[in-house]
């Protein structure tokens, strides 16, 4: 099982995914934040933050999944208030209409929340809207083995 | 005369002993070089036993497989594919999987310092990979940050290319050398085959029989089949029509407050402002 590991962002990768974890050149006075991907295609290096130039080459049995943080300005807003990475997503979570770009077949979810005091946002495609009972399976697999280590410095230790 | 006559014989002898001295070490190199299964001449000859002691199989054997490097492990093949896992020239985390993947993957084992490696470079940046089938995935490994210059890489990286930095997928492969390269089928997690080229259209024209052979007439893309734009060429197109309807950047009919904003036309906001977050 390959291993991924960057920007305090830890991830197994169940057979057939590939992943980046990456951060993005600063432009002007943004801050970058960290971005990771994860899919049973190949991940172009130019894709954009939620699968532009990625999702279209998904096939009904693909999945992709992309956990992308925000600033710690974002802690403690209403919308980050769920403590913790979802780990088990279950079929009915996923919708033909939660998608960043409207695909015809496929289905989405995106969920909010703060894990070790970093503020994230899961965004997860599935190939097939059909398929959701099948094709849940691989994304929680990959999410059973993601790890984010804590934002406070000095505290290094990576914690599930 | 009886001398001359005695010298004469004596350098007969000596040259004769020469001669056969000549063709006895003569036939002791064409027994070692059969035995290496290099020889010339009768291959089926048994190898003398006093020049190869270290081997008795290679005695009986006409031709003996050179083996270079340590042994492979038990549960690898030279045709077993791995998982490319490194760092991209950024020096962010990127893992390639090659196997269990519905394509074939070309890797190109490439190094920033090689000059037969410039030529892959540049093809591999062209629009059309070079040539390149659509569907068969490039991905380029170079040794790690540790054994190459991530800058110099990054100054050759193809825009539209996976680079992957890493020394362990060339171990996994046993790379001999820059140039080299890898078309590993994802479906039979197998490699398809390996080798080196000078150019790279003697690689694509390779990867065009394998694939070929290997999904057979029914898996060819459609002639004529056009791709839908994707990534930039996408948001470009995107950008194209909305600037020719009117809507430029800070348009007010981008920053939709409620959805009445969104069904009922544009919202009645002058241009250029937009919604607290």
């Amino acid at each position: 099982m390959v291993t991924l590991e960057a920007h305090g962002i830890r991830a197994r990768l169940p057979l057939g995914f590939e992943g980046r974890i990456f951060r993005r050149q600063t432009v002007h006075d943004e801050v970058p934040r960290p971005v990771a991907h994860f899919a049973t295609v190949a991940i172009p290096p130019d894709a954009s933050d939620f699968g532009g130039g990625l999702v279209t080459s998904l096939k009904s049995t693909d999945v992709f999944v992309v956990l992308f943080e925000y600033g710690p300005e974002s802690v403690g807003r209403a919308l980050f208030a769920t403590e913790g990475l979802p780990r088990r997503l279950a079929a009915d979570h996923f919708r033909p209409y939660t998608l960043r770009r409207g695909l015809g077949g496929q289905s989405g979810t995106q969920w909010f929340f703060t894990e070790n005091g970093r503020p994230f946002t899961l965004y997860a495609v599935l190939g097939s809207h059909a398929r959701r009972h099948s094709l849940v399976a691989p994304v929680n697999s990959l999410l059973h083995h993601l790890e984010v280590a804590p934002a406070a410095p000095g505290r290094s230790a990576i914690h599930r | 005369m009886l001398v001359l006559v005695i010298m004469d014989t004596v350098v007969v002898v000596l040259l004769a002993g020469l001669v056969a001295g000549l063709l006895r070490s003569h036939a002791d190199i064409l027994r070692a070089l059969h035995s290496l299964g290099a020889g010339v001449g009768d291959p089926s000859a048994p190898a003398d036993p006093e020049v190869l002691t270290s081997d008795v199989t290679t005695a009986a054997s006409p031709a003996t497989p050179l083996h270079i490097g340590p042994p492979l492990p038990g549960e690898r093949d030279s045709w077993s594919a791995h998982d490319i896992e490194g760092t991209d020239p950024g020096g962010d985390a990127v893992a390639v999987s090659v196997t269990h993947t519905a394509h074939l993957t070309l890797l190109a084992f490439l190094s920033s310092g090689c000059s037969t490696c410039a030529g892959f470079w540049a093809a591999l940046g062209d629009a059309d990979h070079g040539g390149l089938p659509t569907d068969v995935r490039a991905v380029v490994v170079t040794k790690g940050p540790e054994l190459e210059i991530p800058a110099e890489v990054r100054r050759r990286a193809p825009p539209a290319t996976t680079v992957v930095m890493s020394s362990g997928a060339w171990d996994d492969y046993e790379v001999p050398g820059s140039p080299f390269f890898v078309l590993v089928d994802g479906r039979t997690h197998r490699r398809m085959g390996e080798g080196v080229a000078r150019q790279f259209s003697q690689v694509v024209d390779l990867v065009r029989r394998a694939r070929a052979d290997a999904e057979g007439p029914d898996r060819m893309p459609r002639p004529g089949a056009v791709p839908r734009p994707d990534g930039k060429a996408r948001e470009a197109l995107n950008d194209q029509e909305l600037i020719a309807a009117g809507i430029h950047p800070g348009h007010a009919s981008l920053y939709p407050e409620s959805l009445d904003d969104v069904f009922s036309g544009t919202p009645d906001r002058p241009e250029g402002s937009r919604p607290a977050p």
